[in-house]
């Protein structure tokens, strides 16, 4: 599905590169669970934000979906990543001023998705997520679990091949991010979603069918289930 | 995805409604003030736009060159446009107007109807006046004929049809025919009348032979040339009309005039020469700037206070880009928000217009406008107004928020940088720069307002009410009575008032060479008690007396000091006993008076040639006492109505007239007054936004210097010194720019105060302390709160 080959990323300082990813090359095929872990500054953020096409690398190859991303303009990579990718946060980042209802129907809002359609898609999401008692409340009123609930709801909504998630229970306790763990395997399992989240904890990148360990902006092991 | 935005937008103003109140308010003063010059300067620009032949009618005016002065006046003789017609195939038609003031009676209901015009008989054809009863080819054809407006006709005649009833003008003399109703003058007109008199009355009736006099200035005259003539290429024809049908006479005067035509769009605004009702370009052209600045100014706090809060908005710019917005749909999202807002603006405005347009059309001295919705073009550009602000002003923040980094914006690793606030910076001085500059102007105008009012004119205007008997022949028995009115201390009649009018005569005066000089010399005629009631000083010869009845109303003469100048002696002495000639009568100077201010100080004073002589003395001024006033004005009140029952009475204090002619500087003075006021107001409205704002951002560097030991006195210094800063800037920009524009319109008076350094000083001390304390309130804020909870919020 995706391919990483020998990406760095580094920041110039002085004369020396202070390089957050260095020379990293990474395969991921369609239906894996892939679990990044490492300590903090190891760089884990950084790998995800690139493979999500938030960052770009200083240098390297990225394929993805046999497409060379690298080579891509700003519009065609946007395209590309509105059509396949799901970001997950560990801050929820839902907006603010939205409803539940309305933070789900957002990314539909921007591929266009009709009005009569979109209506639909977040109802039946609501209904898997049993939140539709609760849509019509603002973030501020729910918890941070049911938060998450919303941000992995409106990340689900497009039907993205992959999802992507920053350490998404990060800010849950033990129960709710068990909750969201079993989701995502669940997801993985049963819908074939590709996962790649980075992780603190051990037990959460169980979940998963690959751990890939950064530490200090290379891959230090990796091991598959 | 519209719905969307604009549920998002209508949350976040109510969430915010702080800054929201602060923008909208902003933006509605904005625009409301905005908005009224715009409707000022349209009308302004409208006046007489409404002739459909317009564009082919032309005021004559003259420029009369004498030895001693030229003359630019915007009158002609009473000749020179039928010899003008009867010349040039060019011309299709002429009207000549000539104002008056006639008491008119209509059985038992009489009234003086003070907007009274001779007009030719072509006045309804070449102008577009609608004439609501009578024929407007004939209506003012004949001798005694009259049009009435129709408010006027209302008076005498209420709901009948006064078409062929008979009023008697001029004290009863003389009968007229009512031959036509015409609707109301528009407000935009230049010129104004209530009543008509057909033009043949004056120049065959009341002063027969007055059409070939050349030399008798006192009517407009008004070409319509025919379709494709050239105005410029005719006017270049009219010196050689002139010397042949004027030459030998303007020789023997010594009066040559040359004509002009002015076209009758720029005869209201352009026209520097005297007109019925002139406006200023000068002034449509200041306000224009005005409302373009105050614009400017709540663009500024939108576009500042926007950015200044972009911050908040970046973290849903973030996740809206993750999840799939494009810049361009964030852009559009934002600059609708500022739509909105300004569409917000825009209903505010609206009731804010309705609310404020009767004050504002007295401020103006005219009704600019109706009512708010009397023109949909007016709404329909205020609506247009608006939404380009919102365009305008949503446009940079809207690029900044979208360019958002989503990576950076989410981690939170996110400021505004310094980009931003040295923008934010700059507007701030620009905002102030342009208040600081009005505060200059206001206090400038206001100095010099205060200096003609209060400077000493070289005679007494206190306690002087003044009455028009219009010639009546009971007026020296009204003063005569009225003198024994105990509250009265004297009265005196005059042909003129310092402030209103006066005459120019022809006149001969024997100059320090001992030839007789000709020169246009203003005149007034005044009887025995004048000079010294007016407290005129005399600094040579005497003024007239009594004991010299005879010679004294028949031979003798009075200059001031400045037409001793104009002949030639070098002191006041050497003029006594000079022979003069004027209309007709010869004699000597008797006395040389100190120079007074009987022009409006805009004017240098000219030499004034002063005679006893008993014709035109129709201005009666009485000093009255200030014990008793009501009392005595009571009683001046029935001597009139015993003595002059005919005439309306009515009077005014001299120096409340002496000071109308400062009426559009005054009014000038409290429009620029208030727009300043405005201006400053919506910058500090600006300025509380961002210093709310960034005291907010601050919030947790406060909270460490709390901690570590710093006084709130010294935060509040803190956070105020960085925007006081700004507005010193402001001063230092500010203070020339004023100062040459000031300098430019102080240039216009000939009376005038020097620029003082305080009024600089006094400004920009003005803006610092409004600035500190529309800043400190919140900075007191900031720095009282409790650092714990900042930290901890953290």
């Amino acid at each position: 599905m995706l391919s990483l080959q020998h990406i760095s990323k580094y920041y110039q300082a002085g004369g020396n590169k202070n390089y957050v990813i260095n020379d990293i090359s990474l395969d991921v095929d369609e239906g894996e669970f892939v679990s990044i872990m490492g300590p903090s500054g190891s760089g884990k953020s950084t790998l995800l934000n690139i493979i999500g096409m938030l960052d770009e690398p200083s240098e390297g190859y990225h394929y993805f979906v046999n497409e060379a991303v690298h080579q891509l303009k700003e519009k065609k990579r946007a395209a590309l990543y509105k059509q396949y990718i799901g970001f997950v946060f560990q801050a929820y980042h839902l907006i603010d001023e939205l409803t539940v209802y309305e933070n789900i129907e957002t990314p539909l809002i921007y591929q266009d998705v009709k009005g009569s359609e979109r209506k639909a898609m977040v109802a039946d999401m609501l209904d898997r997520f049993q939140i539709v008692g609760k849509k019509d409340l603002f973030p501020a009123q729910l918890s941070g679990g049911q938060q998450q609930l919303v941000g992995i709801a409106r990340a689900l909504i497009a039907k993205p091949k992959l999802i992507l998630a920053d350490e998404p229970t990060g800010n849950l306790n033990s129960k709710q991010g068990e909750e969201i763990m079993e989701l995502f395997s669940k997801l993985n399992k049963e819908d074939g979603v590709t996962i790649i989240q980075v992780t603190h904890s051990e037990k959460n990148a169980e979940y998963g069918s690959r751990i890939i360990n950064l530490l200090d902006g290379r891959i230090e092991s990796s091991r598959k289930f | 995805m519209i719905k969307n935005y604009f549920k998002i937008a209508l949350r976040n103003l109510w969430r915010h409604r702080g800054f929201s109140f602060i923008n909208i308010a902003g933006l509605s003063v904005g625009i409301t003030a905005c908005f009224f010059i715009f409707m000022y300067v349209s009308f302004e620009l409208s006046y007489d736009d409404f002739h459909s032949k317009g564009d082919r009618i032309y005021r004559i005016v003259t420029d009369i060159k004498t030895p001693s002065e030229t003359i630019n006046t915007s009158s002609t003789s009473w000749a020179f446009a039928p010899a003008i017609k009867a010349d040039f195939p060019q011309v299709e038609a002429f009207v000549r107007v000539s104002g008056g003031s006639f008491l008119v009676r209509k059985d038992n209901v009489k009234f003086q109807e003070d907007n009274t015009l001779f007009a030719d008989s072509t006045f309804f054809s070449v102008f577009d006046f609608k004439l609501l009863k009578g024929d407007p080819k004939t209506a003012l054809t004949q001798q005694a004929s009259l049009v009435f407006s129709e408010t006027a006709a209302k008076k005498y005649f209420g709901d009948k049809d006064p078409v062929g009833q008979t009023v008697l003008v001029t004290g009863d003399a003389i009968p007229a025919v009512v031959t036509g109703v015409m609707e109301d003058m528009p407000e935009n007109s230049q010129i104004k009348a209530d009543m008509l008199i057909s033009m043949s009355t004056l120049t065959q009736k009341f002063n027969k032979g007055l059409d070939d006099q050349w030399g008798n200035y006192g009517a407009t005259s008004y070409l319509l040339l025919k379709p494709g003539v050239n105005y410029k290429s005719f006017e270049a024809q009219l010196p050689a009309f002139m010397e042949k049908r004027n030459g030998t006479e303007a020789k023997q005067s010594q009066m040559f005039a040359t004509l002009f035509l002015e076209p009758l769009k720029d005869v209201y605004l352009h026209s520097t020469r005297s007109g019925q009702q002139s406006g200023s370009i000068n002034n449509v052209y200041v306000f224009s700037i005005v409302a373009v600045f105050i614009l400017l100014i709540a663009c500024i706090n939108f576009i500042n206070l926007t950015t200044a809060r972009s911050v908040e908005r970046a973290k849903e710019v973030g996740i809206r880009k993750v999840v799939g917005a494009a810049k361009g749909e964030l852009a559009g999202q934002f600059i609708g928000e500022s739509i909105i807002l300004c569409l917000f603006a825009f209903i505010i405005t609206i009731i804010l217009s309705v609310l404020l347009l009767p004050t504002f059309n007295q401020l103006a001295g005219k009704t600019v406008s109706p009512g708010v919705f009397s023109n949909a073009y007016y709404i329909l550009s205020l609506f247009g107004i608006s939404v380009g602000i919102g365009l305008l002003a949503g446009i940079y923040p809207a690029l900044v928020i979208s360019s958002f980094k989503p990576v950076l914006v989410l981690k939170g690793r996110f400021s505004t940088g310094n980009k931003g606030s040295l923008l934010r910076k700059s507007l701030v001085v620009a905002q102030f720069s342009i208040s600081i500059a009005l505060i200059i102007g206001t206090i400038i105008v206001y100095n010099q307002m205060d200096f003609m009012q209060n400077r000493d004119l070289g005679f007494s205007k206190d306690q002087t009410i003044v009455l028009d008997t219009n010639g009546d022949p009971a007026k020296d028995a009204f003063k005569q009575s009225v003198k024994e009115i105990p509250g009265v201390k004297s009265a005196a009649l005059s042909s003129s008032i310092p402030g209103g009018g006066n005459m120019g005569a022809y006149s001969e005066i024997e100059n320090s060479k001992g030839d007789l000089q000709i020169a246009n010399l203003d005149l007034y005629y005044v009887d025995f008690d004048y000079i010294k009631q007016y407290n005129i000083k005399m600094v040579a010869g005497r003024a007239f007396s009594r004991d010299f009845l005879k010679t004294d109303t028949t031979q003798a003469m009075i200059l001031n000091e400045e037409a001793v100048k104009l002949f030639g002696y070098t002191s006041p002495q050497q003029a006594i006993g000079r022979r003069f000639k004027q209309w007709g009568r010869e004699g000597k100077i008797i006395g040389v008076m100190k120079d007074f201010h009987y022009r409006s100080l805009q004017e240098k004073i000219k030499p004034l040639s002063m005679r006893a002589e008993n014709g035109n003395l129709n201005m009666i001024s009485i000093k009255v006492s200030a014990k008793n006033l009501p009392a005595t004005l009571s009683a001046i009140e029935s001597k009139w109505k015993t003595l002059i029952p005919n005439r309306p009475y009515s009077y005014y204090f001299l120096d409340e007239f002496f000071d109308r002619q400062y009426r559009s500087e005054q009014r000038f003075g409290k429009l620029f007054f208030n727009f300043s006021i405005l201006a400053i107001s919506i910058s500090c409205l600006g300025l509380l936004g961002l210093a709310s704002y960034s005291t907010f951002q601050r919030t947790r560097e406060i909270g460490i210097r709390k901690v570590l030991g710093a006084t709130t006195t010294g935060i509040v210094n803190m956070l105020s010194v960085d925007f006081i800063k700004l507005v010193i800037i402001s001063i230092f920009i500010a203070t020339p720019v004023a100062w040459y524009f000031m300098y430019k319109w102080l240039k216009d008076f000939a009376y005038r105060i020097d620029i003082q350094w305080w009024v600089f000083v006094l400004s920009g001390s003005l803006a610092i302390v409004v600035a500190l304390l529309t800043i400190s309130f919140q900075a007191i804020k900031a720095a009282i709160a409790n650092p714990v909870k900042s930290l901890r919020s953290e």
